[in-house]
């Protein structure tokens, strides 16, 4: 045990020595410069687990394991950006959390408080550099002081550049997935506006009425038509004119319906032929408000429901610490085409010297998918192979299946 | 990249809660690691003209140099691919090794005892075991793919796993039930023998009708219920629970606020087990259980494919090739050996809820 601390000493003391350091800062450097020259995934997410185990296996309190875990954040996220990854998501802290001991939690929110609060003081330097920070999740369930806080720092920089930081703060996929099929059931249980209802659905039943009335008595009576005609020449052909004028008229029509006791409207003289179907279109309206259709529901309605709209899909979600588990973390976003890594290290010490065999990984196999187009865009590669290593690797493995 | 020098004094900062350092102070310490301004290469950020002329001109300044660089740049990435490659290349041919030597030391031999007794030491069995697997583009590949499906029925079975659910994307699986079941009735009786020693099998499908026996409560042969979903049970049931409730609300019959985590639970629970409620209110007393354990993946990497996103909450992973990286674009074969590595994997990880 002694000579296990004395050899880590001697260790962390040499890889401190300045020479060493300068050596593998520019190794560092080096690799994410050249995993900037391959594809490079625009979405990737992380679950940050194993701060408490790893203060447990070393002996620290576990609040300083949770300050080690941020500490290689900011590594990762380092290496992230610089190597081109346009959002980035994490998992601060599930709303399952609130279950363990108050002090931890309240010591994650004072974490929380303290890094976002001194961010927010760099004003210039998050102008110049720093990415647009983004709070996912119940935001109602923390203390008023830590939403203020996340307030500050979502508007200070929301003016940012092109990089994201999803901060997933108290949340879990169910909730977020149940929000967003509520939000979309308030969004389609708003009636639509009578007066809005005409001029967004393109054609309206009421009109339509109108223009066959109107033709059918246009061969008869000379003066609608001229009066058409007057109005299409003030509106000199434009659509946007036209759809304003079909509006007006119908409009018009309207008013001459409610009113339909007064035939002093130009179009008076038909009121008396067709007064039922007037009637009953305005009743059926005034009944049952008119709402946009369900069936037009799709999942891109969802998607865009979700707290990720607007970002490009996942496309890399690592979890450290070796557990199996997505523990409720993107489940709606990650059940597609996003590979998906666990790690067996605990968060604190996970560095570039991890990250680099998924980020040479999927970079091998997008470029190997782009080689072989049929299996563009799908990059399990469905489609038979092209590649001869990979047909020398499948004979050899069934050479083996063979021989046995 | 922080200089240990650097970190001990923010450790220490943050050690002492009282904040000594402060803005200036540590922006100070920030800067050296700040990249520099010119190397930004994201042209929708200069937000001041100004600031990317300056770049622009700085640029210019060090054409050699930053050409020099990008080719450096340009020559490592080739060579980490190259060795990674060879890595990769290696560990396969290891695992393929490795994969043989388990393949012959456990084999199941169509006998129920000699895969009871490989789960014998098992700390934990999954009551609902979950598979990806995918169709291949051969031409019997459905046979193939039928063939699979009876294969893990029968481990099952033997390994007294209760439930199974196989995802396969495209739904081919749910137009031939009847067939499905003859085939896998056909394997349990290789493995088993006489039907009367048979475990009874319920095989259904979302808005499919149960296919299969009532499971007897007094017999002793263990009763197993697979579930076949594909890609439609995903994000497209959720689609349409969102249609109805719409509708419902528009009609007035619900309101938004009534929309929990609970209901939606409920609902999506019910489409993969209400067929086989039915009959646990009958007497088979049998719990059932929305959620799959474990989920194997046989995948050369671990891809959900569009697996129904709800119900994987905790479920455990495991894919059959994400060790060694393989690129073949097919499945994996669906191997006995494959299948017991995932079961042994469960039986080690350690469960945690709410981490």
């Amino acid at each position: 045990m002694a000579g296990s601390m004395h050899l880590s000493r001697l260790r962390n003391w040499f890889l401190a020595s300045p020479p060493i350091e300068f050596a593998i800062n520019t190794l560092k450097e080096l690799l994410v410069g050249a995993l900037r020259q391959g594809p490079i995934p625009q979405h990737v997410a992380f679950v940050m687990d194993g701060n408490r185990r790893f203060a447990r296996s070393h002996g620290i309190e576990t609040v300083e394991g949770h300050n080690l875990g941020f500490e290689a954040l900011a590594r990762i996220l380092d290496v992230c950006y610089k190597s081109g990854v346009k959002v980035v998501t994490i998992y601060a802290f599930s709303i399952e959390n609130f279950k363990r001991s108050k002090f931890e939690v309240d010591a994650l929110m004072d974490m929380a408080k303290v890094k976002l609060s001194q961010m927010t003081q760099h004003g210039d330097l998050l102008d110049r550099y720093g990415a647009k920070v983004r709070v996912l999740g119940r935001l109602d369930l923390l203390k008023p002081d830590v939403l203020a806080a996340v307030n500050k720092a979502v508007d200070l920089t929301s003016r940012n550049g092109d990089r994201v930081l999803n901060i997933c703060f108290p949340y879990t996929s169910r909730d977020e997935i149940t929000t967003a099929i509520r939000h979309t059931v308030e969004d389609y249980s708003k009636p639509l506006h009578p007066g809005n209802g005409h001029a967004r659905t393109p054609f309206s039943e009421s009109h339509i009425a109108h223009n066959i009335r109107a033709q059918t008595l246009g061969s008869k009576t000379h003066d609608t038509q001229s009066d058409s005609e007057s109005t299409s020449a003030e509106s000199s052909g434009q659509e946007d004119d036209n759809i304003l004028r079909n509006d007006h008229a119908n409009r018009i029509y309207e008013s001459g319906s409610s009113f339909s006791s007064s035939t002093t409207l130009h179009l008076g003289q038909q009121d008396p032929q067709h007064p039922k179907t007037t009637v009953q279109g305005k009743t059926s309206d005034g009944e049952s408000p008119a709402f946009i259709s369900p069936e037009t529901i799709s999942r891109q309605t969802l998607s865009d429901h979700m707290l990720t709209k607007g970002t490009p899909p996942l496309d890399i979600l690592v979890r450290t610490s070796g557990v199996e588990r997505l523990s409720d973390f993107m489940l709606w976003q990650c059940h597609e085409n996003t590979e998906i890594v666990f790690l067996d290290v605990m968060w604190p010490e996970f560095d570039l010297w991890h990250f680099m065999p998924v980020m040479l990984g999927w970079q091998r196999r997008i470029s190997k998918s782009r080689q072989n187009p049929d299996a563009e865009g799908n990059f399990a590669g469905d489609s038979p192979e092209s590649s001869e290593e990979d047909m020398d690797n499948m004979v050899l493995r069934q050479g083996k299946v063979k021989a046995v | 990249m922080v200089s240990q020098k650097d970190r001990e004094i923010l450790r220490a900062e943050i050690r002492s809660r009282n904040n000594k350092l402060n803005a200036a102070d540590r922006e100070d310490l920030l800067k050296p690691y700040l990249p520099d301004p010119s190397e930004l290469s994201t042209p929708q950020r200069s937000r001041a003209s100004t600031s990317s002329s300056q770049r622009r001109q700085k640029a210019r300044k060090t054409p050699i140099r930053s050409f020099i660089k990008s080719q450096i740049h340009r020559l490592t990435y080739a060579i980490t691919h190259i060795i990674f490659g060879i890595i990769v290349r290696l560990l396969q041919a290891y695992h393929a090794v490795v994969d043989r030597i388990f393949a012959i030391v456990y084999h199941h031999h169509r006998t129920p005892e000699l895969i009871r007794k490989d789960v014998r030491g098992l700390k934990r069995i999954p009551q609902h075991l979950s598979v990806i697997l995918t169709l291949r583009s051969e031409d019997d590949a459905l046979a193939v793919l039928m063939d699979e499906v009876a294969e893990l029925t029968a481990w099952s079975a033997c390994a007294g796993i209760h439930q199974l659910s196989v995802y396969e994307k495209t739904g081919a699986l749910k137009f031939c039930i009847p067939a499905l079941h003859q085939i896998i009735t056909t394997k349990l009786a290789s493995y088993y023998g006489t039907p009367s020693h048979q475990p009874s099998l319920q095989l259904f499908a979302p808005h499919h009708p149960v296919h299969g026996d009532t499971p007897d409560p007094n017999s002793e042969n263990p009763a197993l219920a697979l579930l076949l979903l594909s890609s439609t049970d995903g994000r497209e049931t959720l689609v349409d629970l969102t249609k109805t409730l719409a509708e419902m609300s528009q009609n007035g019959k619900l309101s938004p606020e009534d929309i929990t985590p609970e209901l939606v639970d409920a609902e999506i629970s019910e489409i993969t087990t209400q067929p086989l409620q039915a009959d646990s209110a009958s007497g088979a007393a049998k719990i059932l259980k929305p959620e799959p354990d474990l989920l194997l993946v046989f995948a050369p990497f671990l891809k959900l494919d569009g697996y129904p996103p709800w119900q994987i909450r905790l479920t455990e992973m495991y894919c059959t090739g994400d060790r060694n990286h393989a690129l073949n674009g097919d499945g994996e074969a669906v191997e006995y050996q494959g299948f017991m590595r995932g079961l042994w994997h469960y039986a080690g990880a350690q469960m945690r809820f709410g981490r």
